[in-house]
């Protein structure tokens, strides 16, 4: 038995909560409260995602009665959001409301604490579009009910005693699912990309509102097709809203993911001309086409060419890598060179010649690679 | 509604001391109630600030609390109060006259000093009673005396990393039924001793004395030695008896009333029983002084 753990019925909860909220949430810390069992974990941060970034929330069990509902401690900073969840729990008397989920606690169904966790940030969220909406400025007014149908829609108003007043939206853009554009695709949470506005509150006297600092961001995972870094944001015009701005970002943004999507299947099809080159690959990313891996051999020396294709490829040259499978060096792992990205290319060449120009290039190279190997200070 | 500001809360030393410990000894997390009054402080008069309001401060002194040893025990896991349950506990506890309920506490270890959902909901519901209101004990002169509601929290915990310098931490908040907000609030620790003496004249801590574990089983020891114990309490009989002598028919339990509102009906009793006392004394040195004189007699005769 491992010295820390939680009791059956709370890791239960915390398990299905982790395999099952539809989004991202973490465990960050987790300890015991208890006095005579301090191996028995009862109290846990968790760490849900919202508006581009966490909520930090204590969930507060108790090893000595398992069976009971939690207690939840708030953000330090959302002192105000028990005064929300409380008086509109007075005023709606509705099924759904957190006070319900909590008086009628069933430790044996597991899927309780995730069904409270969502539904609290829903509240959340509510919360936090109540206090954007008491925000006095004429600006953000008009954004708010310009823009509040989308639906996915989040804000939050930070302020704090050093720190300027601030609203966050976070828009999800492109109504696609990018998930089933990707065939087998192997992504648990549905991928997407937002545009994360921040709008500093205005004081009454400002004539010209100043722009607002506007941001990219993406689903980590989408990463793998598709990099929301290379992506060229328009220009916010001077008196220009989200309402104006959002359809030109979303048209032109449509068109790279599509793009991106289209060059998995170029991709695939350099890997397909590679393997005509060098034999079948030992190794290759079926999904998004972004590495493969290939036994060569010049002479008796036979090593490993590894290619890491970028999705920008074919405007940015594959890099490659050779790996030893003779050398080793003093910790016993195999010899590897630098990447090689200095080597001729052209984005306007046919697959099959960009995988025979490789292929041309790597019999030279493999000499300088055998050679470096078997320098020998690198033996030692 | 009106709901008046709460600007001090005071307590004395050892009824915190004693929370604390009803808190760390238990086996998990701890609630219950507090009792006490809320009083009106007269501002003081050397305080020359221009900012200084001439309103009189409120402070809540805590005077007495009840622990119940474990959580949820008149309310629910959602926060809601159950008004029996509470109405019972109350009564149990039921102190002077004086005494209100002032709020309740919680003591959880290991978690953040804030305030969780359900003790925002318990707070809230408190304050929300009309049943549980009580007044200002020294109202002011004033027009507008609001009754006051049970709204103050005492919120213990210990820290969540283990601290060398402190194993417990607590605050005190008032819950403000019109803004549905806590207020922290600072707690001031009355203690006897010549410093607090000011303090202290405006303090009267009248908790019950706390219940004592009583072994109603007797050992087996003593039963081997009923003989003994039989001597014992022969002698026990006999000094009560001659004690019973001097008091005549004053009994140590009443003396309990030379304290409290019977005290001044009490204490002409006391005073009669000091008085026959002193006329013994005197008739006993007479008769000594007497006895003396006689011997000296009889010594000049030789």
């Amino acid at each position: 038995m491992s010295p820390e753990t939680a009791p059956p019925l709370i890791a239960a909860q915390l398990n299905y909560l982790l395999s099952h909220f539809p989004l991202v949430v973490k465990i960050e810390n987790k300890w015991s409260g208890s006095k005579y069992y301090p191996g028995i974990l009862d109290r846990f941060t968790l760490v849900i995602s919202y508006c581009l970034d966490v909520i930090k929330w204590d969930i507060i069990f108790d090893a000595e009665s398992p069976m009971a509902a939690p207690d939840v401690i708030f953000g330090p900073d959302d002192e105000n959001f028990q005064q929300f969840l409380v008086l509109r729990g007075e005023e709606e008397g509705d099924t759904k409301s957190p006070k319900n989920f909590l008086n009628d606690w069933n430790s044996r169904d597991p899927t309780q604490l995730m069904l409270l966790i969502q539904e609290l940030r829903d509240q959340y969220m509510s919360f936090q579009k109540k206090c954007v909406a008491e925000v006095d400025d004429d600006r953000l007014k008009f954004e708010i009910s310009t823009i509040v149908a989308r639906e996915g829609i989040e804000m939050h108003m930070s302020s704090g005693v050093d720190k300027p007043e601030e609203v966050k939206f976070s828009v999800p853009l492109l109504d696609m699912n990018i998930n089933k554009m990707v065939p087998g695709c192997p992504w648990k949470h549905k991928q997407k990309i937002y545009l994360q506005v921040i709008y500093p509150v205005e004081k009454k006297y400002v004539s010209t509102p100043s722009a607002p600092r506007l941001k990219l961001v993406s689903t980590t995972e989408l990463k793998s097709i598709f990099s929301i870094d290379d992506v060229k944001l328009p220009t916010w015009l001077n008196g220009m809203c989200m309402a104006e701005y959002l359809p030109h970002l979303e048209e032109s943004l449509e068109n790279q993911v599509l793009e991106a999507v289209s060059l998995i299947d170029v991709r695939r099809r350099f890997i397909e001309a590679l393997a005509l080159q060098f034999g079948r690959p030992l190794e290759a990313d079926p999904v998004f086409c972004r590495k493969a891996t290939f036994l060569a051999a010049s002479g008796v020396f036979t090593f490993l060419v590894h290619v890491l294709i970028s999705t920008q490829f074919p405007k940015q040259q594959p890099e490659l890598m050779l790996q030893s499978s003779q050398h080793f060096n003093s910790q016993g792992a195999p010899i590897k060179s630098l990447f090689l990205t200095e080597y001729p290319w052209s984005p306007r060449w046919e697959i099959p010649l960009m995988a025979e120009r490789i292929c041309d290039y790597l019999t030279d190279e493999a000499l300088n690679f055998k050679r470096y190997c078997n320098e020998p200070q690198l033996q030692h | 509604m009106e709901d008046p500001s709460i600007d001090k809360v005071a307590i004395s030393g050892p009824a915190l001391a004693s929370m604390i410990q009803r808190f760390s000894t238990s086996q998990g997390s701890v609630d219950g109630l507090i009792f006490g009054h809320v009083s009106h402080i007269a501002p003081t008069l050397t305080d020359d600030s221009p900012n200084s309001t001439s309103s009189a401060t409120l402070i809540a002194t805590i005077t007495g609390f009840f622990c119940s040893g474990s959580t949820h025990s008149f309310y629910n896991s959602s926060g809601r109060v159950d008004p029996v349950l509470l109405r019972r506990l109350v009564q149990a506890q039921a102190q002077s006259p004086s005494a209100h309920l002032l709020g309740w506490f919680s003591g959880r270890r290991k978690t953040h000093l804030r305030p969780s959902l359900r003790e925002f909901s318990v707070s809230n519901a408190l304050s929300s009673n009309p049943n549980l209101t009580f007044p200002i004990q020294n109202p002011s002169e004033g027009p507008s005396n609001p009754n006051l509601v049970p709204s103050l929290f005492l919120l213990f915990a210990s820290p969540i990393t283990d601290q060398t310098i402190h194993t417990h931490e607590y605050r005190a908040y008032h819950f403000r039924a019109s803004k549905h907000s806590f207020e922290p609030k600072s707690i001031q620790i009355v203690n006897i001793g010549p410093a607090f003496r000011a303090q202290y004249e405006n303090f009267s801590p009248n908790s019950p004395f706390p219940n004592l574990p009583f072994e109603l089983r007797v050992s087996p020891m003593i039963v081997d030695r009923g003989e003994e114990s039989l001597d014992q309490l022969r002698q026990v009989n006999k000094d009560q008896s001659e004690l019973d002598m001097c008091s005549e028919g004053l009994e140590v339990g009443s003396l309990s009333r030379l304290m409290g509102s019977e005290a001044a009906n009490y204490t002409t009793g006391v005073e009669d029983l000091y008085e026959k006392m002193l006329v013994k004394i005197e008739s006993l040195t007479t008769l000594v002084e007497k006895s003396s004189a006689k011997v000296l007699e009889q010594v000049s005769l030789y």
